[in-house]
């Protein structure tokens, strides 16, 4: 086990060191940011292009200034955003808990809807009920995220008026105040539920023909032979042991929830960091867009390395491999 | 008669005519009218369409759908038809999706052939960088490229088929690794067949039936992707006929005239149902050891 663990560390780390090159690496190759940062009045000033130069250290070679880079990048550090004028960091540091709590809500919607919903479609199947859970995987899995999130916002915000359309509320950082909570799950539903649907499609699919798999076992139908009440052979015996393949899947789209939300963060201006990335994209602010990717791809590789590890304990076949 | 001889028996169940084979097939003729319909919305655009897509009418705009009797579907902000918009945009969608699917689908049959018949370290070493672009989120890597590329339609295709080709370079490497030590293989080696012919003429056919199931379960997904881009504004500009672009600006006027956001979303919905309907029909079809369970 510790040899499993050990291996896919270094794999994660390495995967890293690659992102962080692959990153650099193309803003190296998209132009000088030299040039770029120079004040309208000295654009064709050699002399203060080559002090912008030097005091950027972009005079040095490639693999020194990359060096310099990756120093600063442990630390969060990826200088300041053009457009706000305040280092990245901070931006980081307001944006990164309105995103974890929004993939962390999604997350728990379509586990807690998908789960339950693919288990009964598998044991009541060809009902009604199944083909109507199918019917909803197939539309959830061929929708528009995008156009989902405006409909239900025309919908529910606006003709019913039951629920704010847009950001976070008054909440901000990882913990918000005891009275502000109501109001910040008010702000959550929505956008989670949007979040949610896909991945309640495929969670649903999954887990039901994972279901469908176990049901049919010897030990799942030795149990009904002893005897044994359908609740606990379903619920105990089936489920447990179907439930494995979708906690895999259920812990990479929480990997990907993390970054995935860009789309949704748009649409109902939810203050994180998919939202920083795409206003960098669009204003041509790099510092902003490497910390924005650098920050959603260590947490992509580091969550897919933590559900592998889990994922090593609760099945001692994936070690082997 | 024919229940004394067998073979005769055998004939007459046969499907032996064009027809009678298209029978046989099952052949899921809903979504398969929805595409052709599309198809033929894109190729005609400017026949069937009531109006120029880009053409403003200021005195009628934001109209809501069938209050006049010009425009169907109603107007947007600055009087452009809906309905013109819808069907000159399925044509967008296909120029913008067609050709990078193209471009994905050439690289990673490439990279998968190469990978899976040359082994050793060419093959640790492409599919690392695969399942490193695998891995990624495909909003990600789109958005990475886009940054340094710069916005229009040219960079958001190249950010698809950046984006799509692993997938099916890993497929078709499993494929060709399933192939590979067959007997007609080792045999065109033993022969002294050229490495490039023996994947041209021997691996590569029969990588072909993956090849399409895949292209048509993943068409579903590279439509959503690019109506996302095209959405965040890094694809097409704000005005031309493209579904993406018409949500993006009926969002601005979600309370006043939902008509805008609300026909492009049904069709992009429609067609990407569509789709993968045929796609798994497909599979199928042409592959029923790919059959899930279920």
């Amino acid at each position: 086990m510790t040899a499993y663990i050990g291996r896919r560390l270094i794999e994660g780390i390495i995967t890293l060191i690659a992102l962080s090159f692959v990153v650099f690496g193309s803003v190296h190759l998209s132009g000088d940011p030299a040039r770029f940062l120079l004040p309208i009045s000295a654009e064709h000033d050699e002399s203060v292009y080559e002090e912008q130069k030097k005091r950027l250290g972009l005079d040095k070679p490639f693999i020194v200034q990359y060096g310099n880079f990756l120093k600063k990048a442990i630390f969060l550090d990826f200088g300041n955003s053009f457009t706000e004028r305040r280092p990245v960091q901070e931006i980081l540091k307001e944006r990164i808990p309105a995103t974890v709590h929004l993939a962390l809500a999604g997350m728990i919607l379509a586990v807690g809807i998908g789960v339950p919903l693919g288990i009964i479609s598998a044991v009541k199947r060809d009902t009604l009920l199944d083909r109507v859970c199918k019917a909803f995987a197939i539309f959830g899995m061929a929708v528009p995220q995008f156009w989902i999130a405006i409909m239900l916002i025309i919908l529910f915000a606006g003709y019913w008026g039951w629920l704010p359309a847009y950001g976070r509320g008054d909440t901000q950082g990882w913990l918000p105040e005891w009275s502000e909570i109501p109001n910040m799950f008010r702000h959550l539903i929505l956008p989670a539920g949007v979040l949610a649907l896909a991945i309640i499609a495929a969670i649903m699919r999954l887990a039901r023909s994972a279901m469908l798999e176990v049901l049919d076992t010897d030990y799942v139908k030795f149990a009904q032979v002893k005897g044994m009440g359908d609740r606990v052979v379903i619920w105990k015996h089936a489920a447990r042991n179907a439930l494995i393949p979708v906690i895999t899947f259920g812990g990479i789209s929480l990997a990907g929830l993390l970054n995935g939300s860009v789309v949704v963060e748009v649409v109902f201006a939810w203050p994180g960091v998919g939202l920083m990335l795409l206003d960098g994209v669009l204003s041509n602010n790099y510092p902003q867009v490497l910390g924005a990717i650098m920050v959603s791809g260590a947490a992509y590789i580091l969550t897919a390395l933590v559900v592998d590890i889990l994922y090593g304990y609760a099945d001692p076949r994936v070690r082997l491999n | 008669m024919a229940a004394e001889n067998p073979a005769l028996t055998f004939d007459n169940r046969a499907p032996t005519g064009w027809l009678q084979r298209i029978r046989e097939a099952r052949l899921p003729w809903i979504p398969i009218t929805i595409l052709l319909v599309i198809v033929f919305c894109a190729i005609f655009a400017d026949l069937i369409s009531p109006f120029d897509p880009r053409e403003n009418d200021v005195r009628n705009k934001v109209q809501p759908p069938f209050a006049t009797s010009d425009h169907i579907l109603g107007t947007d902000k600055l009087g452009k038809d809906v309905l013109s918009r819808l069907i000159h945009g399925s044509r967008t969608m296909l120029q913008v999706t067609a050709p990078s699917m193209i471009v994905a689908i050439l690289a990673g049959t490439v990279v998968g052939l190469v990978s899976g018949y040359s082994g050793r370290w060419v093959d640790s070493a492409l599919m690392r960088i695969t399942d490193a672009v695998l891995g990624f989120p495909s909003i990600l890597v789109a958005l990475l490229i886009v940054t340094y590329l710069g916005t229009g339609v040219w960079n958001v295709m190249i950010a698809i088929a950046a984006t799509q080709w692993a997938r099916f370079a890993r497929m078709i490497r499993g494929e060709v690794l399933s192939v590979r030590d067959r007997d007609f293989v080792v045999l065109a080696q033993i022969y002294g067949v050229s490495p490039g012919m023996i994947v041209w003429r021997h691996l590569f056919p029969n990588v072909i039936n993956t090849l399409m199931v895949l292209t048509s379960v993943s068409i579903g997904q590279v439509i959503l992707l690019e109506a996302s881009l095209s959405f965040l504004g890094l694809g097409l500009k704000v005005g031309d006929p493209a579904w993406g672009i018409m949500i993006a600006e009926g969002r601005k006027l979600l309370t006043q005239a939902w008509w805008i956001a609300l026909f492009p979303g049904v069709i992009i919905t429609i067609v990407v149902m569509a789709f993968n309907f045929f796609g798994d029909w497909l599979r199928d079809y042409l592959d029923p050891r790919l059959r899930r369970a279920g």
